[in-house]
Parts: structure tokens; sequence; C-alpha cells
């Protein structure tokens, strides 16, 4: 069995463009469309019909969300930076949006390097902006000097690694999650062609363990056995899953259920936790080039 | 034939696209959404303090309500006071006058009727001094049968009423 894992799907491509040469046009864009028509539309329902009292639980959800974007930004910078709730709120969201739209089985726009570059150079222009605002053009280009003038290329290459590392980390956990849910589905392909290759060699055997699964099963639950219930069950379900096997329908059987397991951890919790870290990142990035 | 992209690639035009996107998004975001909520709370907010400024104004009402009837019922009572006060004198005064009056016209009807004795006294006494030197002179004239003269005469009964009177 052979996996291969590969980028983003190339939809179109055009020839001699001017100023690009060749434009390929990938599922990355197409999705991220998708993913900007569902924020919108979430936006939209959840920011109509608000009233001032007697709020509905929709309006409840939206307030709170509010309130805990808010309360990010001002916890993390402060209440001066207010002006960049809706730059954080929309990267967070969108980060969300499009780590978990890979659970609908669509291809997911972060994981595409190109797309967290997007934000993160966005972030790198708003932390120089504000380096070069709180110190002066002159303080700014001198900060590189610092603390010897030798080190000089290496405060640039520091601060260029700023957007690179911040793109690299939530590409790199989402891709990481890609590769480690191929890898699982492609084990759980091997080991059902394993499993049902040594069970369904023949009808025969397929139905004798059918049979003593169901027995295994009913005598459990007559003798109040737990334990000899839920063995009767697996082999019973296994049995049957045999003998379909064999009457000619085959189907990667384990690959349903067990990778959904991998994934509550890889898609969900780390699609989560990455969107965060990437907006905490960026709030931290631009207090600090403020500060100081 | 399905064309990949390979797992890490630079795509200038995707790079650029997802900035766009970006800012549309958060165009979109801020309008629909952020722009809204914040609008409510805002409105929310505003009520709150209006009814919190309603309030105290209510109750900077009443307390200047409380404080004027307050003073208005201590003038009242000093009022009340002082009313009392003029009528416990005046009705003081007026006692002492009656008394005083009352007393005077005691003391005058007792003067008058002192008086009155004193007179009544002094006529009875005439009276009765005439008349005894009345009947005396009868008496006398029985007695001597003879004609005194008058200065004897008088002399006589003046004397008879000395006597008499003591």
């Amino acid at each position: 069995m052979e996996i291969s894992i590969s980028g983003a799907r190339i939809l179109a491509t055009f020839e001699n463009v001017p100023l690009f040469g060749t434009v390929q046009i990938t599922q990355t864009l197409a999705v991220s469309l998708l993913v900007m028509v569902i924020i919108t539309g979430l936006s939209i329902w959840l920011g109509s019909g608000l009233k001032v009292s007697g709020i509905s639980r929709k309006q409840a959800v939206a307030e709170m969300a509010y309130n805990a974007l808010v309360n990010f930004v001002r916890g993390n910078m402060g209440s001066e930076f207010d002006h960049y709730i809706p730059l954080i709120g929309t990267i967070f969201i969108t980060s969300i949006i499009s780590n978990l739209i890979s659970l609908l089985g669509i291809w997911s726009p972060t994981a595409d390097l190109m797309t967290e570059l997007a934000w993160a150079l966005v972030v790198f222009v708003l932390i120089t902006y504000h380096k070069i605002k709180s110190s002066g053009i002159g303080g700014y280009l001198k900060g590189f000097l610092d603390p010897v003038f030798v080190l000089a290329p290496i405060n640039v290459m520091a601060e260029c690694f700023t957007p690179i590392s911040m793109a690299c980390r939530h590409f790199g956990n989402i891709l990481s999650g890609t590769v480690i849910s191929t890898l699982i589905y492609g084990a759980m392909t091997v080991a059902t062609s394993a499993l049902f290759g040594a069970l369904g060699s023949s009808l025969t055997v397929a139905i004798i363990v059918t049979v003593v699964g169901a027995a295994a099963l009913l005598l459990g639950k007559k003798m109040g056995k737990k334990a000899w219930f839920i063995l009767g069950i697996i082999v019973a379900v296994l049995g049957v899953l045999a003998v379909i096997t064999n009457l000619g329908a085959e189907f990667p059987w384990l690959t349903v259920g067990v990778p959904a397991v991998f994934s509550l951890y890889f898609d969900w919790f780390g699609g989560c936790i990455q969107a965060f870290i990437f907006c905490t990142l960026t709030t931290l990035f631009i207090k600090q080039a403020a500060g100081d | 034939m399905e064309l990949y992209q390979s797992l890490v690639a630079v795509n200038p035009v995707t790079l650029i696209a997802q900035i766009c996107n970006l800012f549309i998004q958060l165009f979109l975001f801020k309008k629909f959404f952020l722009d809204k909520v914040k609008a409510i709370l805002d409105q929310r907010r505003l009520a709150a303090d209006q009814e919190i400024t309603d309030a105290q104004a209510a109750k900077a009402e009443a307390m200047e309500i409380k404080a004027t009837y307050e003073k208005n019922m201590q003038e009242a009572k000093a009022q009340a006071n002082e009313i009392l006060d003029r009528a416990q004198k005046t009705a003081t005064v007026r006692g002492e006058e009656i008394i005083r009056q009352a007393n005077d016209e005691a003391a005058h009807i007792k003067q008058k009727a002192a008086a009155d004795i004193a007179q009544e006294k002094k006529k009875a006494l005439n009276d009765a001094k005439n008349e005894i030197s009345g009947v005396a002179m009868a008496i006398a004239e029985k007695v001597v049968e003879r004609q005194l003269d008058s200065s004897d005469h008088d002399k006589l009964i003046n004397q008879f009423i000395e006597q008499l009177g003591d």
C-alpha cells in the first residue's frame, strides 16, 4: 500500500499572466472563499435582530463571544489597543473555521503555508509599524546594532524570522495533524485487510465466528456476566463483517470510527489551540513592539 | 488528471489573495458582527447609566422635598410655640388684671359698705339723740312743770345726752 501526502490541489493554471507569469489557482483559495462565506453568514446571523433587553439565546451567545474576544485582547494588550480587536477576532475565527473544516473532509486552507504566511506578514507589518512609532525610525534601525554592531545581521535575521516562525508554527501543527490522520487512515486500511484476510479466507470460518460470538453474547446476557457479553458483541460483529467481506463487499471497516478518536486531538484540539496561540502571539508581539 | 502542489509550496498568488481575503473578512466580520454587538452593548450601558442618573436625580429631589418639609415642620412648631407662649402670657396678664379689678372692686365695695355703715350709725345716733332729747324735754316739762328758759333747757339736754351716751 502506498500513501502519498501532497499539498493543495491545483484547480486551474493560467500561463503568461502579466506580472506573475504562471498563475495556479489552488484549492486553498476556493476553500478560503467558502470559509469566508461561512464566517460572514455566521456573523450576519449572530449580528442580526439584536435587542437591548429581553435577549434571545442566540444573542447571548453573540455577546458572550464578543466579550470573550474583547477580554482576550484587553487582557493581553490593555485597553489602549482596542482597535486591534477586529483583526485579532478575524484571524482567530478564520483560523478556527479553516482548521475545523478538514473534519468535513474538505481541504483545510491552513494546511497551505501561504495562508499563515499572509496573516503573519500582516502582523509583521503591524509590529514594525509600532516599533518605528515608539522609538522613531532612527531608534528602530539602531536597535539592530544592539548590543554590538557585529550582531546586526543576526538581529535582522531574527526580525525576519518572527513572521516565518509564526506562520510555520501554525502550519506545522495543522500539517502534522493531516499527516498523522492520513497515516492512521492508511494503517487502519492495512489492518482491516490483514484481519479480514485471515478471518474471511472461507465463508465457513466467518459463519463459525459469528455463531460463537452470538453464543457468547447470549450466554453472557443470561448469566449476567458483562465481560462475556462485550466479548460476544465484538466477536459477533467481526464475524458478520467477515461474512459480508466474504460475500464480495470489501470495505476497510476499521477506518470507520478509529481515526475519529485521533482527529479529536489533532483536528479539534490542535485546530483550536493553534488559532489561540497565533492570536496570543500577535497580541503579545504588537504589545511588546509598542511598549518599549 | 488532478494536479497537486508540493506539501510546502510558495505561491505568490495565494499569498497575495490570502492577505486580501484577510482584510475583506476583517471588514465583513467587523461590519456584520462586531459593530452590531458593540452598538447593542453600548446602548445597554447608556440605558443603565441613564437609569442610575435618573435614580440619583429622583433621590436628590426627594431629599430636597424632605428638607423643605422638615424646615416647614420646624417653622410650624416654632410658630405654634410662639402662639402658645403669647396666649399664655396674655392669659396671665388678663387673669392678673381681672384679679386686680376684682380686688379693687371688692375693696371699693367694702369701703363703701363701711362708709354706709358709719353714716347709718351716725344717722341712727342723731335720730336717737333727737328722739331722746324730745322725750327728755317732754319728761322734764312734765316733771318740772315749768318753763325753762331756752339756755338752761339746751344745757340740761346736752348734759343728759352726754350722760346717756356714756
